[in-house]
């Protein structure tokens, strides 16, 4: 049977968070952007699969459905940011969101 | 150190550089690859912690449709696919926010067992009957949602659309 400590996981999980909002905060390229959010998103999913793997089996086998759950609105997620991306760049013949300020005055 | 251990060590390290080079380099289709580098590692992730069907549900999602719509969004927004990204300067204020986060995160870490635990693992069919049964809620409010936002995703991309 494998044998690991939780706490070198909940490491990896807060670094992708912090290198996911560092990736939003500078970057300009809305792909980009949602790349970052994606690796945020995969340290929060990550997280459930820890804790469902250390933890009793109905609490387990809840952890691991919610994680299938967000995989599937990450997936959707990414599905619309492409359709905005495809929007501001029919738009403004870029996808660099300091460009696109239309809703600021 | 046990041979898990050290596999988990390797797919860490590689998860963390690879997640960093993704939003550092400056050529969008070295992004893709290393971001599609990124998800198969975690995928091995969760084949380490015993749950295969996140594992090859990771690989499908992830690692294939995410990483291939990516590149598409690429495809058709560039004039030359290997252009390169104007530089921007990482400010501190970014850097600082990241890593405020990291060392709040890092500061709860201590509240939890610091010994090694077994990983229990479950059986596929035992996932598939909670995820249809209790958690049945929760897989349909995501089957609404993905019907509401590609009706959304093709209102806002079709043709003949007044900007």
């Amino acid at each position: 049977m494998t044998t690991l400590a939780l706490t070198g996981f909940l490491a990896l999980s807060s670094g992708l968070l912090a290198i996911g909002i560092f990736g939003i905060l500078t970057r300009r390229n809305f792909i980009l952007i949602l790349i970052a959010i994606e690796i945020g998103m995969n340290a929060a999913i990550l997280n459930f699969v820890y804790f469902a793997a250390f933890s009793g089996a109905t609490a387990g086998l809840n952890g691991q459905s919610i994680a299938v759950v967000l995989i599937g609105f990450a997936a959707t997620e990414v599905a619309v940011g492409l359709a905005i991306v495809l929007a501001l760049n029919r738009l403004k013949g870029t996808i660099n969101v300091a460009q696109a300020t239309d809703l600021r005055n | 150190m046990s041979l898990e251990e050290l596999a988990f060590l390797i797919l860490a390290v590689v998860a963390l550089a690879t997640g960093t080079a993704a939003l550092l380099v400056r050529e969008l289709v070295h992004t893709i690859l290393w971001i599609a580098v990124f998800f198969v590692d975690l995928s091995a992730i969760y084949f380490l912690l015993e749950a295969p069907f996140l594992g090859v549900l990771q690989l499908g999602v992830y690692a294939g449709a995410v990483t291939v719509l990516l590149l598409f969004g690429i495809m058709v927004t560039r004039k030359r696919i290997f252009s390169r990204e104007a530089a921007t300067g990482i400010g501190p204020v970014p850097l600082a926010l990241a890593m405020v986060t990291f060392l709040f995160l890092i500061s709860a870490v201590g509240e939890f067992s610091q010994s090694e635990q077994p990983i229990r693992s479950y059986d596929p069919s035992y996932l598939s009957a909670n995820l249809f049964g209790p958690n049945g809620p929760w897989l349909l409010l995501l089957g609404l949602i993905m019907l509401a936002s590609v009706s959304g995703a093709i209102y806002l991309v079709r043709e003949g659309r007044e900007p």
